[in-house]
């Protein structure tokens, strides 16, 4: 059964693409949840984690885990920053302001990017071979067992993360009401500079995971990236972490089976499709819940 | 004879019914308060008269005409306007264009007319700017024409969204706690302009936590207790009514905002 | 001399001599200035046109639209297709063009009507993506490679006519019923509607307009450079128009004015540090916001002041202060 077995091998594909956004996604919805903006350089950020990966993927004493780590650590740092400079000051603005704002700093990161190194797509050095399984009659490679085993234990590291400790406590609580949050005591600014850095830091992994699985790092590649992990965000529900997760992989999945069906020109379209109709006619998402309007 | 009819309207969000089956008449003419704790739902029925939201079960309508369903921006254009308890102006423009904005309803001119400028636009231009200055005339703020909305003082900006409201000439007129963050002196001045408004021939329907502003200007009062109308009647009826008392004062702290 | 000015008939002469006086001028400083400068008042007044319409939907209305340019390749698509397939006149061709991206607009508006904020920019956005790709994907716009042969008709009288006719047509507008509206909306919908606006259909207008302006804009581009592509009107070229809107002060017609030639010219006169223009931009764009939300002319009431003296002028303004 040749259709059923390409089937399975899609899905798999569609599952490591899907874990990808669904790494960025988290961070979209994360910020969401807490400061109901959209934090639009978020793109930017995940090419950012590429070219640091990079980077340290070029000097020979790094291996893939210290490579993970140190672009996770950077777009941390990178993360907090760009909300002290760019968001924290625009906090009490209108939400327009907030978003020009971010897409001035989107602009900004990837324009950096094209005079520091350069707009030509660059290759990943082999952090380490890749093998390929065969399953029954799919293959998987190590890549993709690496990413969607990275992106799963990220996911589930987060999620204690929030449930369980102190500070995952004050992030919830800041979702429901930052006045009320912030007369119990808890921090709000160090909560959003939390918020911001786990968010980026995620979408810092997911960009060296983008470079090793696509072999390619490029400085707009943050943009798409970006807008397609922010259509997953929505589909799942903005403000859901586990939303944003199935977001993701359903964006991912629906990509890879458009190309399946010989539609891969419009492969780039599908998830603004999916996006568009998804604000349409169920704007909460699939987790999401419906917020009463009120006067 | 009645103007605005509430048959039945409940509404419910989730699990919470925020107005529970009432039934209310407001006649022609009249000055009706609609008064009780915070969360009642006194506003939730603003908001239902108007549109923005629909009642779960029950009827709403003007003069016989029914408003469920109706979207919003018709109610308007059938003779009832509002203010909101929380001051929605538009405050990056100025008094003048508030009030103009307010005219909307009363407006034809469209696309055409903006593009061509022909007379008749002009005239209808000229007519709304009249209207606009008249009421703000009416409410004492005619000299702020050209000042922006958000540079007003509080109690200038209550007033201008009653000249808003006016201007269309309503009906029915919804106030919702207009004397919200008023000081005294500024109480007594509203509570004669809405009397004022109401001697125009428009009837008033108001929301209102200051008891004095209550007692002192409507002729019958409503009560409304977990979304559920526990009295209606004069002031007098209302102030010595059982129910509103210990709706109101329940462990007696109250007493003194009904007394005085 | 007033009762004279107030007459329709005098009003109308006045304008068109103003447009006539505009093509003349134009003509004049199309043949003494060089061509090099005179590609750069070329585009600003494309941009111009192009920043006005997004002024009305994002600057008058406070709809943020992040697919402009999608409205600007529509636009120069079809003028396009109609000039070259169909061999219509060029000015036929621009209206077409800005008619359709028009009907667009009407589209797109409709179902983002009951979308508000990051949510309509994030649907706007997807919108253009879609376009940009039906447009790779399309034979008859030569798909990715680019349509050819497009004639050079734009000439510089024209733009500039048209660019004044539009700047003449959005101060009409935005003293008008239909623009007073539009501004309520931007400042408060629930009470806009409360007061008896139409929100979705003053939306959908302020869309098709909008992006008629748009259209128009990307037919006379296409007329003057002769050779389109997809990627010309990729996403960057909507933060563009929105950078011109935003510097000059979202609502603001002369703030429109002033950010389009601003922001036309600078990269150019900056040539040596054309490489950073889009760093610039970007911190451009975040230090408004940050120092200057309104933008450079935000606060400044020239609306008022352009008022007073072209509907108003003689009624009872003594009393009032400004």
């Amino acid at each position: 059964m040749p259709i059923l077995n390409n089937l399975m091998q899609q899905l798999v594909n569609g599952l490591a693409l899907g874990s990808i956004y669904a790494l960025i996604a988290l961070g979209y919805t994360m910020v969401y949840g807490i400061i109901g903006m959209i934090n639009f350089a978020y793109g930017e950020i995940f090419m950012f984690g590429a070219y640091a990966g990079l980077v340290l993927a070029l000097t020979n004493y790094v291996n893939v885990y210290v490579a993970l780590l140190g672009a996770t650590f950077i777009t941390m740092v990178l993360g907090v920053v760009i909300e002290r400079v760019a968001y924290r000051p625009l906090r009490r603005s209108s939400r327009l302001s907030a978003l020009i704002s971010a897409i001035g700093v989107s602009f900004f990161l990837s324009s950096l990017m094209v005079r520091v190194k350069g707009p030509n797509t660059r290759g990943f050095p082999t952090l380490f071979e890749n093998r390929i399984f065969e399953i029954g009659d799919f293959q998987i490679t190590i890549y993709q067992i690496v990413i969607i085993g990275v992106a799963g234990l990220l996911m589930l590291s987060l999620h204690l993360f929030v449930t369980y400790s102190k500070m995952g406590r004050a992030m919830r609580a800041c979702a429901q009401d930052q006045d009320a949050a912030s007369l119990m005591g808890v921090n709000i600014d160090r909560v959003i500079s939390v918020t911001f850095a786990i968010g980026s830091g995620l979408a810092g992994a997911a960009g060296v995971l983008a470079g090793i699985y696509f072999n390619a790092v490029q400085p707009y590649m943050g943009l798409l990236a970006g807008l397609k992990a922010f259509a997953a965000a929505v589909l799942g529900g903005i403000g859901s972490i586990p939303g944003a997760m199935i977001g993701g992989l359903v964006i991912g999945l629906t990509e890879i089976l458009g190309v399946t069906v010989n539609l891969s020109e419009y492969k780039d379209a599908f998830a603004f499709a999916i996006l568009i109709l998804v604000l349409l006619f169920k704007p909460s998402g699939i987790m999401g819940r419906k917020a009463n309007k009120k006067v | 004879m009645s103007l605005l009819t509430l048959d039945n309207v409940t509404i419910r969000f989730g699990g919470l019914t925020a107005v529970d089956t009432v039934n209310l008449e407001i006649n022609q003419g009249e000055i009706l308060a609609l008064i009780g704790p915070n969360g009642a739902g006194k506003s939730t029925v603003f908001n239902l008269i108007t549109s923005i939201y629909q009642p779960t079960e029950g009827t709403i309508s003007l003069a016989g005409k029914p408003l469920v369903g109706i979207p919003t921006h018709k109610i308007a254009e059938m003779g009832i306007t509002r203010t909101f308890q929380t001051i929605r102006l538009f405050s990056e423009l100025s008094v003048l264009d508030n009030v103009k904005i307010g005219a909307h309803c009363r407006g034809k001119a469209g696309l055409f007319q903006a593009f061509t400028r022909l007379p008749g636009m002009k005239r209808e231009e000229a007519e709304i700017e009249e209207k606009a200055i008249k009421a703000l005339e009416f409410l004492d703020l005619a000299t702020k024409c050209e000042e922006m909305a958000k540079n007003l003082s509080y109690g200038e900006q209550r007033r201008l969204e009653i000249a808003r409201a006016l201007v269309s000439k309503p009906k029915l007129l919804l106030l919702d706690e207009p004397a919200a963050g008023m000081n005294p002196q500024e109480k007594v001045v509203l509570m004669e302009m809405i009397r004022r408004i109401r001697d125009t021939g428009i009837t008033i329907f108001l929301v209102e936590h200051d008891m004095k502003l209550v007692m002192g200007i409507s002729e019958r009062i409503a009560v409304l207790d977990y979304g559920k109308l526990i009295a209606e009647g004069t002031p007098l009826e209302v102030r010595s009514n059982n129910a509103v008392i210990e709706a109101y004062l329940g462990s007696g702290k109250f007493k003194s905002r009904i007394r005085r | 001399m007033k009762k004279l000015l107030n007459n329709w008939i005098v009003q109308v002469l006045l304008f068109l001599s103003l447009l006539g006086l505009t093509a003349y001028g134009s003509q004049m400083i199309n043949d003494i200035i060089p061509p090099y400068l005179l590609m750069i008042a070329f585009f600003i007044g494309i941009n111009l046109i192009m920043a006005l319409g997004l002024n009305l939907i994002t600057g008058v209305t406070g709809q943020l639209s992040l697919g402009h340019a999608a409205f600007m390749s529509i636009g120069a698509y079809s003028s396009a297709i109609a000039t070259v397939n169909f061999d219509l006149p060029f000015l036929l061709g621009v209206l077409i063009g800005g008619l359709i991206a028009s009907v667009f607009g009407v589209i797109i508006g409709f179902p983002t009507l009951r979308l508000t904020g990051d949510y309509l920019a994030i649907s706007t956005l997807g919108f253009a993506e879609i376009v940009r790709v039906q447009f790779t994907n399309m034979k008859i716009t030569n798909g990715a490679i680019g349509f050819l042969g497009i004639e050079g008709s734009t000439t510089f009288p024209i733009v500039m006519t048209i660019a004044v006719l539009m700047i003449c047509l959005m101060v009409w507008l935005e003293n008008s019923r239909n623009g007073r509206a539009m501004l309520a909306i931007r400042e408060d919908e629930v009470a806009s509607s409360a007061v008896g606006i139409n929100t979705t259909l003053y939306k959908i207008q302020a869309f098709a307009i909008g992006a008629f302006c748009a259209g128009v804009g990307g037919a006379l581009f296409a007329h003057t450079t002769t050779f389109i592509q997809p990627t010309d009107f990729g996403f960057q070229k909507s933060v563009d128009i929105l950078s011109i809107v935003v510097l000059g002060g979202l609502g603001s017609i002369p703030g429109t004015i002033i950010g389009a030639i601003v922001l036309t010219a600078a990269p150019e006169i900056l040539r040596p540090l054309s490489n950073y223009r889009m760093i610039v931009y970007g911190l451009l764009l975040v230090v408004i916001m940050i120092f200057r939300p309104y933008g450079l002319m935000g606060g400044v009431n020239l609306r008022q002041a352009v008022r007073r003296a072209m509907m108003f002028p003689k009624k009872k303004q003594a009393g009032r202060e400004e």
